[in-house]
């Protein structure tokens, strides 16, 4: 089976975020860049596959911050192979026009099973891996715990709902898969592994195509939330702040 | 002797020593299996550790029970070359000396060894048989060599009686108890003519009981005898805080096996006595985890001795080799290792516990097999260079609001380059200690810089979990770094960083001398750069970080800088190289705590300072200890009255002349 793991960079949270001048953007210039721990699931996720069931695990990323890192990692976990699509603007795409341009690329290999974190710190309403099984017109299942292939042509996914339900659900391959979890957290790669890999293989590097997206949103404003009401913060010995607390709650007739 | 005796005795001696030869090849062939290491300069050093530790019993003597061993060695000594010469005389009649017991001085010393021991093999038959200590596993060896030994002594001693009536020369200086015998066999109406007979027979006895030992011995556990010599020869002369490199550790298909391992490392298990020595002192251990670095020794012996022989021909068993890791030694007792250093300090063989645990844990995290808190860390650690998973642009925030300054040593030449570290930079607790050093050295007029967010941590004990990959790289970084600072000498609070940066980055090109700051503080006062303004009235103890004490033999001067504070000093029972580990070390603090454990070591520790009579203050040197004996003091309900401070806390408050205690 011929797996595909769609890899998203996202601002790492380590570093303060930073409005860029332009009022609608992030400014990138500080900015870190961090595999969307979703992705890290649905990598790990197909390895898991791989080591089942045999098969080739591609690796596929945006150039985007330390995206080669990622690359690289993937390989050194038990990739295959990894794509670096380059020629990404500045400000970056929507996630609509990034799926156009990842499920062109995709359309061409055609693997049997494209997987993807279901949602990223900068795609919380998780577009992404709905937007790619649209564009290539492929069945779609979203926040899957574990992907099982025992047959041929198909896999066995499994998902959680609210109100402690889960459910089973069979998927004519090829899908796309937005992966909320594998069935065991990502495996750590120790760094010499990784070292090994960057002297050892190759990421291939391919223009990303020119996909005409209309994106439909736009974005009028970025701003960092103002607090309604500024709290209020206690400070001192944990004697003096419990006192103040007492006379809080004493002082809004809480307790007598 | 007849010649059909003589013939005989080679025939024998000729046996024992071919089934001796057969089995010590075998066992040398499995030791090739390891890797190559060179254990050969410094042989000087080498005869003195063996003179030292073997023929002066220097760590068993640290003991009392230790005066047992050191009688039973000595007696062994004399005995076996006693054997010796009686051996080639029996072999080679026309050799031209005496038989060993016909000489009076020697006969003396054989008839007081034999009582010695006698009496040493019933002591050591009374507790090992009826008291029955927890940690001795009993064994059929042991039983084997008790009632060996003790037959040795008896035969040798009635021989001597039977000499005596035989000859009837009765000697009471030389043979005190062959000539009491002798008078008790004459008394049992013995006739000198049979009793010379019996003295040959008691000679023939003795002869095949020792050969039939000397065949027995390579095949038991009393290999120590033989490779013990050797382990303490072969000894590491590199400054013990330096872990050997992985070298081309496997990680791949195959299995952890003898290949991996050094020769040398595969010789600890065979130069093991089993006497428990390093189960008493090890933190793991003693608070109830999986881990215990005698068993763990011995069973990569079993291992080597069930894979030996299909590594040695090179076919495995069943499509693959037995394993060493998930089969006999588990991963959990890897984990729970502090790196104490207490196992190899006491261990009379000198074996090498901590590069053993080091190397399987190695390949744990070749495999990614590492518990999830501990992945944190390591992910954190490599991707912003502290365990912390802290911007590394926050690294420096402990100077913020400081009254002192503190340089960018990489903008500015300092004297010292201060190396921070993790735990003085991002915890809490500790960084208020780094805080009043900072202000200490400031008030001392020492010139000091730190690398603000070029410093990464220092990998001391990334290193020591097996991530040897990560340790290289921020090895790599930080001297980069430093290399293009002007310093002349490296300080830090952190006895972790100390050590790695000491001892093992010279390895990787960082050459530059350091010192701990209890060092610096004592050289400080010593010149009067810091002059205590008053007294600190206070009783305390204090602590000895393993990195600090057992690995780089610093034990004496913080305790001068308390005596200069005016500190009432009273030592722990564990003190100096005995110290109790506080659990944090070998990366456990990043792991979730070790399955199994019912007192953690921290907390062992602070009750072990609590109840010392009027000590109020524990004292510290190390930044990690702060946290985990604060906990500690706090699950134990000693918050009260066992206050944890870091040494430089108390010399800011006793160099500072206002009575307001905090600058
Ligand atoms: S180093 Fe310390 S914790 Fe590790 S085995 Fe030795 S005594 Fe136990
Ligand atoms: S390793 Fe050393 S201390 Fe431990 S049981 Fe063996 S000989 Fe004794």
């Amino acid at each position: 089976m011929n797996i595909a793991v769609l890899l998203s960079m996202v601002p790492d949270l380590v570093e303060e975020l930073e409005i860029a001048p332009s009022g609608v953007a992030l400014d990138t210039q500080w900015l870190r860049y961090l595999l969307s721990e979703s992705d890290d699931h649905a990598l790990e996720q197909a390895l898991l596959l791989k080591e089942r069931y045999g098969g080739k695990v591609t690796a596929l990323a945006l150039d985007r911050g330390e995206a080669e890192e990622a690359l690289y990692t993937a390989l050194a976990r038990g990739a295959d192979e990894a794509v670096k699509l380059t020629g990404i603007p500045e400000e970056g795409w929507g996630k609509r026009a990034a799926a156009a341009v990842v499920g062109a690329v995709l359309k061409e290999s055609a693997p049997d099973l494209i997987l993807t974190g279901v949602q990223a710190i900068d795609d919380m309403d998780g577009h992404m891996a709905g937007a790619l099984a649209g564009i290539l017109g492929l069945p779609f299942v979203g926040v899957t715990r574990s992907v099982d292939a025992p047959g041929a042509g198909k896999v066995l996914v499994q998902k959680e709902y609210p109100g402690g339900m889960a459910a089973e659900i069979e998927v004519d391959l090829p899908a796309v898969i937005g992966v909320l979890s594998a069935p065991q957290p990502p495996r750590y790669v120790p760094v010499a592994r990784i070292r090994e890999a960057r002297k050892t293989r190759t990421i291939s590097e391919r223009e990303a195509p020119s996909v005409a997206a209309p994106e439909g949103l736009v974005i009028r404003r970025l701003f960092k939330p103002e607090p309604a009401e500024r709290a209020e913060m206690l400070d001192g010995t944990p004697e003096e702040m419990a006192r103040q607390i007492v006379t809080i709650l004493e002082n809004r007739g809480l307790v007598r | 002797m007849s010649p059909s005796g003589i013939l005989l005795l080679w025939i024998v001696s000729l046996v024992a020593l071919g089934l001796f030869a057969f089995r010590v090849r075998y066992l040398l062939g499995l030791l090739r299996l390891g890797r190559g290491e060179n254990r050969l300069g410094g042989v000087g050093r080498r005869l003195a550790a063996v003179a030292w530790e073997v023929l002066g019993q220097r760590r068993l003597l640290r003991e009392p029970a230790g005066v047992l061993h050191f009688g039973i060695f000595w007696g062994f000594v004399v005995y076996a070359s006693a054997f010796i010469f009686s051996l080639f005389k029996g072999l080679l009649p026309f050799l031209p000396y005496p038989m060993p017991e016909e000489i009076g001085p020697v006969a003396l010393a054989l008839e007081v060894f034999g009582v010695v021991v006698l009496a040493g093999i019933g002591g050591a038959a009374f507790r090992r048989y009826l008291l029955r200590p927890p940690r001795l596993e009993q064994s059929r060896d042991a039983g084997v060599i008790l009632l060996l030994i003790g037959s040795l002594m008896v035969t040798s001693l009635l021989s001597s009686g039977f000499h005596v009536v035989a000859t009837g020369h009765a000697s009471f200086l030389w043979n005190p108890v062959g000539t009491g015998l002798a008078s008790l066999m004459v008394g049992g109406g013995l006739a000198p003519s049979a009793a010379s007979s019996l003295q040959l027979t008691m000679w023939w006895l003795h002869m095949v009981l020792v050969l039939g030992f000397l065949a027995y011995l390579p095949y038991s556990k009393h290999l120590h005898l033989l490779a013990s010599s050797f382990s303490v020869f072969l000894t590491d002369l590199s400054p013990r805080g330096r872990l050997r490199t992985a070298d081309a550790d496997g990680g791949g298909p195959d299995p952890l096996n003898a290949r991996n391992f050094t020769w040398r490392e595969l010789l600890n298990p065979f130069a093991c006595a089993e006497c428990g020595r390093c189960d008493r002192v090890c933190p793991a251990q003693t608070s109830g985890a999986a881990l215990s670095p005698q068993k763990m020794v011995h069973h990569i012996k079993e291992h080597l001795l069930e894979a030996g022989p299909y590594l040695l021909r090179g076919t495995p068993r069943n499509g693959h080799y037995p394993e060493l890791v998930g089969g006999v030694v588990s991963a959990d007792e890897l984990w729970a290792c502090t790196t104490c250093y207490a196992c190899m300090e006491r261990c009379p063989v000198m074996n090498e516990h901590i590069p053993l645990i080091v190397r399987m844990r190695r390949y744990l995290v070749t495999r990614g097999e590492v518990d999830a808190r501990l992945q944190d860390a390591l992910t954190a650690t490599s991707r912003y260079g502290n365990s912390f998973g802290q911007s590394p642009k926050t690294r420096a925030r402990w100077t913020q609001g400081l009254e002192v300054p503190v340089k960018d040593v990489r903008r500015e030449q300092a004297q010292y380059l201060w190396f921070v570290g993790d735990y003085a930079s991002f915890d809490p607790a500790a960084r208020e200690a780094t805080r009043a050093a900072a202000r200490v050295l400031h008030r001392a007029g020492v010139s000091f810089g730190i690398l603000y967010d070029g410093e990464q941590t220092s990998g001391n004990d990334i290193r020591r979990v097996g991530e040897e990959g990560l340790f290289e790289m921020l090895a790599e970084k930080n001297i980069a770094t430093m290399q293009k600072c002007r310093f002349d000498e490296i300080i830090t609070t952190d006895p972790h960083a100390y050590n790695t940066l000491k001892n093992e980055y010279p390895e990787f090109g960082g050459t530059w001398p350091v010192v701990h700051y209890t060092e610096l503080f004592d050289r400080l006062i010593d010149a009067e750069r810091l002059r205590p303004a008053r007294r600190l009235g206070l009783r305390a103890t204090y602590h000895d970080p393993c990195y600090l004490g057992r690995y780089n033999g610093i034990y004496e001067a913080p305790r001068r800088v308390l005596r200069a504070l005016g500190a009432d000093l009273v030592e722990m029972p564990r003190n100096r190289l005995n110290a109790y580990c506080c659990g944090a070390g070998g990366g456990r603090i990043w792991m979730e705590e070790a399955a199994g454990v019912k007192e953690r070591p921290a907390e062992r520790r602070v009750r072990e300072a609590a109840v010392l009579n009027g000590v109020g203050t524990l004292v510290v040197t190390c930044p990690k200890e702060i946290t985990m004996f604060r906990d500690a003091v706090k699950t134990t309900g000693h918050e009260e009255g066992l206050m944890i401070k870091d040494l430089a806390e108390l010399v800011e408050e006793a160099t500072t002349p206002e009575v307001s205690g905090h600058a």
